[in-house]
């Protein structure tokens, strides 16, 4: 068994495994932290970003007009921004039988990996996670859209050239690998490879193994999966949480007694817990709104957002916010909002039951209703008409390289009154804030992930005892910057195997056993022999047949009647004769008995002597030794054949036959 | 003993004695041993006064079949009254005594498997014990065995009393022999004349040689026993040993010199070897034991010992600073360290040592191993440890510090230990890490609601400490004034609260700023002004009450400065006033009602004790405006508190016009022990203040004021209102009243009579009526007819009758004030509790359960309370 690491980024992992057969691939995550080497895309013409200067080295040797641009002191790149898309050399992907997809987070390289790649298998996914995961992949060709760049930046990534770059362009890893966002007609084509599976739905793939996703408790839909075969179980364990929040709770106990635990998508603030982010996100939000100051919050179109729309809900009374407008603008706002009221089987307990009242499940449609919410798919049209100050808008990106929150960036930018909160942890909010340097507005970062954190996952993992944990490299020590939490890491035994991006990992693990089937007639023919209480056995001559990974024993044909012939050409022809196999002996001899047999057949001098493996009967009448061993019983008697056979049949009858 | 209760003593007796009679509660049995405690501790003989019990203890002990509860109390009434000399011998004379206390009696019986039994006879014999004669008996029956097997009793209760037996014994009559030895000669009659009048006074009854040999005898058994048994025979039985920790520490804490010092010689051996068996259910009451030895014992070594051990786990966690670099190897146990590894012990240590740093830095400079700031220094490191933000440079392990990181208890142990380090010598110089560390808990997300409170403590606590604040630098009193506004939008109320108290209590505290001279609250100082009152104002439209109260008790804490210097009111400060009036005449919540009386109260009380009364700003007018709505509303209210606070405010009013007559008493001390303690009470102290006006128009004016003010309407409402407390106070304040005004003595009649000309109304309705009622003013037939077309008519809200025109003195006179003071200051519950109450209901439910026509199912449940 085989894993291949195609992402090196422990949340967006892109992972395949080589289990009995098959080629399973375990999620596609896109690495977007990449767009932030990229100027921000303005919806509206920024007399500033039109304006900057190109960048120059220092001897003026390199000279990348078009594609460096230099921006309150950093040097980006000036094109469409590319994301960084997981290993695509290490396996031929046209070999991928299927990709099962954990979360709506953890697909949006697919059209990567299903387009133009020569990829014939399925994608297996819940509802949920392809409905919302099409919106977010619908946002992100959206935004790119909207705001057309034809140029394509490329020399820049010239070895030579881009050691010489500074800051973090120098460092960028892979950035061959990076790619333009994919079209419209590409995620279609890429969607409809998906085949829906439900929470604890077992498919069979080719007989060999059979795959089935649990609740994960992380988002709408969100999954873990388990891979098994009939002796063996893999478990894959990807964004997970045991927080209390709007999905179904995480289903643990079927992670139990796995051969192997491949781990990933742990939280990526083990440092803030989320409890106290939302604290933070809504005092801030109450004292900036109090102040008189707009709040912009960048965010995805889904996931958190349903939780601080809810927690906004009950907070916005107690604050006496009650007439500042929320705006959220996403070209997918209205669907993220009304999906999520529509998909009660996936939410928890406490949503489920109020699909049953006449209420949704979730607060923010009173929020829309009471108009205290209100969603635009864009800012040019309707929303610009109804703008109130001081608002808070959610929008995204949350990078701040494109979509709708680059125009607030530049209209607030230049405000102290003004706040900008960053809830999503999969971005730095410095380097995103690096081209809007400098800032007079607010800066508060309260990173709200969900995900399982070090001390629940010890605890996760002492109670589903894997034999075998295998994780990202960076669980395996604390963080970079925060080198003294030695909390903050995976310690077990024996310790996890570590991956890193284009690591192949051959997993520590024996196949020991096949089922096999035994066919009712062949079965009937068996004749078993209890060998001690409780168990019997039996001997079995038959064919064994394989096929589609299943093993069959039928039973042996029956040689076909001798054509009658003359001749007999070649003797090898003839179809073997089948003999009746002898029976097959198993027990032992007791010694004391066996005595007293032979003096009842008149045996009555024997010398016994005691071996390493037994005794050796003298039987010095008849001039003859019995050797028994623990594996095996000689008679030594020559020329007297009458005597061995009486000798050999009684110590057959202390042995039992099969 | 009254006659009643005398004559109903022998029925109850026969009661309780007859064990086919059902039994009543245990609580019925341990009022009626209260009572007899009581008797005694008043100096009467029990036997004397009911003979009866002789009688009754000697049939209860006799017969086996008694109910283990009636047998329980027996025993323990036996020893109470076997507690004085003199009833000792007459009970040993009547040979009860042996019989009561004879455990083979009871074991034979089966009886002694009751624990209920086992812990009569330990409370027994301990109230026994309070003479030599006792302690004779004690030694000759050869009590201490079974005594000791008693401290490892399966009965939790039985065990716990065994230790405190055990530790009565060493300690009372080592004050007994400790006296003695004086040399004092006393008279017999004196001793007998004293042990006769109390059996709990600790002066020691007369000592003979015997009683020291008996004594030491005891010492010796005692102690030999807690050497032997306090190391645990297997590792898994930590029962017994824990019990003699326990008991040791209770020794420890109070045994004098020799006692002391030879309790220790026998036991430190143990004490040792049990510390290197590294039992860590033993660690903490071990180190109990250590902090009892170490109490009161004033040898340096000793202390400078105790102190090392203590300040250990904190030296382990925040690297060596406490105790020196060359604190040797065997300071660093390797036990402790394993200790510290493993996460509730961990946290218990370090809790154990955080408690008591404050109190060693206290102790004297030579004992302790570092300079008290470096403790605090310690500390500080610890807080930064424990919110994960900063690693050890202890190079012992990562492990331990793992154990403190997010750990509430110990951030809450080491905020108080912060807090409390303030006034070590010397510190002061750290204010500015302290605030930047306190800052940084406020700030932290993860900070629970108590962690923030307690941070916030910390920093008024050093504040307070530190009036120089020139040490603040601009940054952090910045950082200080984003954190408060954050966290007065924080979601959570709690911390709301906080905050908004913090604010409150900062601007109580005075500071100098910068260069020494200018004096101004820390509010300012810290927060630059601009930030407290918007904050507060805010906050009185918290959805919380409890926010709403603390913000009017913070804001009246904020403008009390600017009441005293008597500054004229700020458009500000007059929308406050209206925004609180409205709080008083709407808010749904008790709280900030009673914060809004509250404010009103420390407004009047400050502006009236530094400028003349008479003086008329515009501030005075809006504040005499409000004092008469308040008086109005407040004594309306629902809420009990809101009313008495009422009554605090109208007694204010009083004593500014009458404190400078005659006859007049200030009641201001007797209020303070009045109020409630869950009710919101300010800071502020009722400190009497000196009166400037001259006794020139004389009272007459004084009382038509007051009464204009509205304070009589306020007191008289109050008198009748059903909620006792406000009752009470009304009512005492109208005595003082009507002394003041229109005493009886004689030399006041000239006063009177000028005074008798103010009058006030009596609305026809509400608590005029009442008023109306008591004074038996009889209405005309007309009024009367009009009073019922009156209610028949549905406009019956606004005018229930007629009202009527009373002089102030002819009220006061005629509403029978002293014998209402009388009724309202027995409290509610007064016949109910009295023992005569006790005795019927216990005949009565024995006459109740014995009633042959009482079917199972109905039996009367006594309900004692």
């Amino acid at each position: 068994m085989k894993l291949y690491c195609l992402s090196g980024h422990p949340t967006l992992p892109c992972n395949v495994l080589k289990f009995k057969s098959t080629t399973i691939m375990l999620d596609c995550g896109l690495d977007t932290t990449s767009v932030l080497n990229f100027l921000p895309l303005p919806l509206v013409h920024s007399p500033r970003l039109s304006k900057l200067p190109s960048w120059v080295s220092k001897d003026g040797t390199i000279n990348l007009e078009k594609e460096l641009k230099e921006c309150a002191g950093r040097v980006f790149v000036d094109s469409q921004p590319e994301f960084c898309l997981p290993e695509r050399e290490l396996l031929d992907l046209s070999t991928i039988d299927v990709i099962l997809i954990s979360n709506y987070h953890c697909m949006m390289a697919l059209p990567y990996i299903t387009e133009h790649t020569g990829f014939t298998g399925t994608v297996y996914a819940t509802e949920p996670t392809l409905q919302i995961g099409r919106l977010l992949m619908e946002e992100l060709v959206k935004f790119m859209e909207r705001v057309p760049k034809a140029q394509s930046a490329t020399c820049w990534k010239n070895k030579e050239i881009q050691r010489m770059l500074p800051g973090p362009l120098k460092d960028a890893v892979d950035v061959w690998t990076w790619k333009r966002s994919y079209s419209m007609q590409e995620v279609n084509s890429a969607l409809s490879k998906v085949q829906l599976v439900g929470y604890s739905q077992k498919v069979e793939l080719f007989g060999a193994v059979q795959v089935s996703p649990l609740s994960s408790g992380y988002s709408l839909g969100s999954s873990n999966w388990i891979i098994q075969s009939h002796h063996e179980k893999v478990a894959y364990v990807s964004g997970s949480s045991l927080l209390t929040t709007h999905p179904q709770p995480m289903d643990q106990s079927s992670l139990k007694n796995s051969d192997v635990l491949i781990l990933t998508g742990l939280t990526q603030m083990p440092t803030a817990n989320p409890d106290g982010m939302l604290g933070e996100f809504c005092s801030n939000l109450a004292m900036t709104i109090r102040a008189g100051g707009n709040v912009l919050v960048p965010c995805y179109s889904s996931g958190v957002i349903y939780d601080l729309l809810e927690c906004l809900y009950q907070f916005i009374e107690s604050a006496n916010l009650g007439t500042t407008p929320f705006y959220f603008i996403s070209p997918v706002a209205n669907s993220s909002l009304e999906f999520s009221q529509i998909f009660a089987e996936w939410l928890c307990h406490n949503k489920q039951s109020k699909v049953y009242l006449p209420e949704p499940p979730f607060p923010h449609a009173e929020l829309i209703q009471t108009n205290k919410l209100k969603h635009y798919p864009s800012i040019h049209g309707d929303f610009s008409s109804e703008f109130r100050q001081p608002c808070v808008v959610f929008t995204g990106h949350p990078s701040l390289r494109f979509g709708d929150v680059v125009h607030f960036m530049e209209l607030w930018g230049k405000s102290g009154l003004n706040t900008i909160i960053f809830t999503e942890p999969d971005f730095s909010y410095l380097d995103a804030l690096a081209p809007y340097q400098p800032l007079a507005m607010k800066c508060v970062y309260c990173p709200i992930d969900t995900r399982l954190n070090f001390h629940q996952v010890s605890k996760l993992l002492k109670e589903v005892q894997p034999l075998h944990v295998v994780c990202p490299e960076q669980y395996t020590q604390p963080p970079l910057t925060q080198s003294h939490r030695s909390d903050l890491m995976l310690e077990l035994q024996p310790p996890p195997m570590p991956y890193r991006r284009c690591s192949v990992l051959n997993l520590p693990f024996r196949r020991r056993y096949e089922r096999v089937y035994i066919l009712p007639e062949l079965a009937n023919s068996l004749v078993p022999s209890e060998i001690k209480p409780g168990v019997s056995m039996a001997t079995v001559s038959a064919v064994l047949h394989s096929k589609d990974n299943k093993h069959t024993l039928q039973s042996v044909p029956k040689p076909p009647p001798v054509p009658p012939s003359k001749k007999r050409k070649r003797v090898m022809e003839e179809p073997p004769v089948v003999l009746a196999p002898k029976p097959l002996l198993s027990g032992a001899v007791p010694l004391e008995a066996f005595l007293a047999t032979l003096q009842k057949h008149g045996i009555t001098e024997v010398k016994v002597e005691e071996t390493a493996d037994g005794h050796i009967l003298h039987l010095q009448a008849e001039d003859t030794l019995i050797q028994l061993e623990e594996d095996g019983t000689h008679i030594v008697c020559d020329n007297n054949e009458p005597l061995r056979t009486t000798l050999r049949d009684l110590v057959l009858r202390f042995l039992q036959k099969l | 003993m009254d006659r009643e209760c005398a004559s109903l003593l022998p029925s109850v007796c026969e009661v309780l004695a007859d064990s086919g009679r059902s039994v009543p509660d245990d609580t019925s049995l341990e009022k009626l041993l209260d009572w007899f405690t009581e008797l005694t501790e008043a100096g009467g003989s029990l036997l004397e006064a009911c003979p009866c019990l002789l009688k009754f203890i000697s049939t209860v002990v006799h017969n086996t079949a008694s109910d283990p509860g009636v047998l329980s109390f027996t025993l323990r009434l036996t020893g109470l009254m076997a507690a004085t000399e003199d009833g000792f011998k007459m009970l040993q004379e009547q040979s009860v005594l042996n019989q009561v206390f004879n455990l083979q009696h009871w074991q034979e019986a089966g009886l002694w498997d009751d624990p209920c039994l086992r812990i009569g006879w330990i409370q027994g014999l301990r109230s026994t014990l309070q003479h030599p004669k006792a302690l004779r008996f004690f030694v000759q029956s050869d009590f201490i065995d079974s005594l000791l097997q008693l401290q490892t009793d399966t009965s939790l209760f039985v065990a716990s009393a065994a230790n405190q037996m055990l530790a009565h014994i060493l300690l009372f009559f080592q004050k007994v022999l400790s006296a003695g030895s004086n040399g004092v000669s006393k008279t017999e009659e004196e001793d007998e004349r004293r042990i006769h009048h109390s059996v709990t006074d600790l002066e020691p009854p007369a000592v003979t040689m015997e009683t020291s040999a008996e004594y030491s005898a005891v010492v010796k058994g005692i102690s030999e026993y807690l050497k032997e048994s306090l190391i645990p025979k297997e590792k898994t039985k930590l029962h017994q040993s824990l019990q003699i920790l326990k008991l040791l520490a209770l020794l420890l804490a109070q045994a004098g010199p020799p006692l002391r010092d030879k309790l220790l010689q026998t036991v430190t051996d143990s004490l040792e070897q049990l510390v290197t068996a590294g039992c860590s259910r033993l660690t903490l009451p071990l180190m109990d034991v250590i902090l009892a030895a170490n109490r009161g014992h004033h040898d340096t070594v000793h202390t400078a010992r105790a102190v090392r051990i203590l300040l250990l786990p904190l030296d382990i966690i925040t690297g060596p600073t406490l105790l020196g670099t060359n604190a040797t190897a065997d300071e660093h146990p390797f036990s402790v360290v394993e200790q510290l590894k493993s996460k509730t012990s961990c946290i218990s240590m370090i809790c154990v040592c955080l408690t008591n740093t404050p109190q060693i830095t206290l102790t004297l400079p030579g004992v302790l191993p570092c300079p008290p700031v470096l403790i605090v220094t310690a500390v500080v490191s610890l807080l930064r440890i424990c919110s994960g933000t900063s690693s050890s440079s202890s190079t012992v392990c990562s492990e331990v510090c793992r154990n403190v990181i997010g750990s509430g208890k110990v951030q809450k142990c080491a905020l108080e230990a912060l807090t409390a380090l303030n006034s070590s010598p010397g510190v002061k110089e750290k204010i500015s890490e302290v605030f930047t560390i306190l800052i940084q808990y406020l700030d932290n997300p993860d900070s629970d609601p108590t962690v923030l409170h307690k941070s916030y403590q910390a920093l008024v606590k050093w504040i307070r400490a530190c009036t120089d604040l020139s040490l603040i630098t601009d940054q952090l009193r910045q950082d200080l004034v984003e954190v408060v506004r954050k966290r007065a939008c924080d979601m959570r109320w709690e911390v709301r609260d906080s905050t908004v108290e913090f604010l409150g209590h900062l601007a109580g505290v005075h500071v100098s700023v910068s260069s020494g001279e200018e004096v101004c609250d820390a509010s300012e100082a810290l927060l630059g002004g601009c930030c407290t009152t918007p904050l507060l104002r805010e906050a009185l439209q918290d959805t919380e009450s409890y926010v709403r109260a603390s913000a009017i008790s913070a804001l009246a804490k904020t403008l009390t400065h600017s009441w005293r210097q008597g500054a004229a009111l700020t458009q500000d400060q007059t929308e406050i006033v209206s925004r609180l009036l409205e709080i008083l005449s709407q808010d749904t919540e008790g709280f900030p009602r009673r914060a809004v009386v509250q404010y009103f109260i420390s407004w009047f009380f400050s502006r009236s004790s530094h400028s003349p009364p008479s003086s008329s700003t515009s501030s005075t007018s809006l504040l005499m405006e409000c004092v008469r709505t308040v008086l109005s509303q407040g004594s309306a209210d629902l809420d009990w508190e809101v009313k008495v606070h009422t009554l605090e405010l109208a007694e204010l009013l009083l004593d500014q016009a009458f404190s400078a007559h005659r006859g007049y008493r200030k009641g201001s001390d007797a209020h303070r022990a009045l109020q409630h303690p869950y009710g919101v009470v300010s800071d502020q102290a009722y400190a009497l203040h000196t009166h400037t006006g001259t006794h020139t128009e004389g009272v007459q004016s004084d009382l038509a004021h007051v009464v204009e003010q509205g304070v009589i309407s306020a007191l008289l409402s109050g008198l009748v209102d059903c909620d006792r407390p406000v009752a009470l106070k009304a009512c005492r304040l109208l005595i003082t009243l009507r002394e003041t005004i229109c005493p009886l003595s004689l030399g006041a009649l000239d006063a009177t009579a000028a005074t008798a000309t103010v009058s006030c109304e009596l609305l026809g309705r509400g608590w005029g009526q009442e008023i109306t009622k008591i004074l038996g003013m009889e209405k005309s037939d007309r009024a009367r007819e009009a009073d019922v077309s009156a209610q028949r008519s549905s406009g019956a809200a606004d005018g229930g009758g007629d009202s009527v025109t009373v002089s102030v003195c002819e009220v006061l006179r005629s509403l029978g004030l002293d014998e209402r003071l009388d009724v309202l200051t027995q409290s509610s519950d007064h016949i109910h509790n009295s023992p005569l109450s006790l005795l019927q209901d216990i005949l009565t439910a024995s006459g109740a359960h014995t009633h042959p026509d009482t079917k199972p199912g109905q039996e009367v449940i006594v309900d004692c309370y």
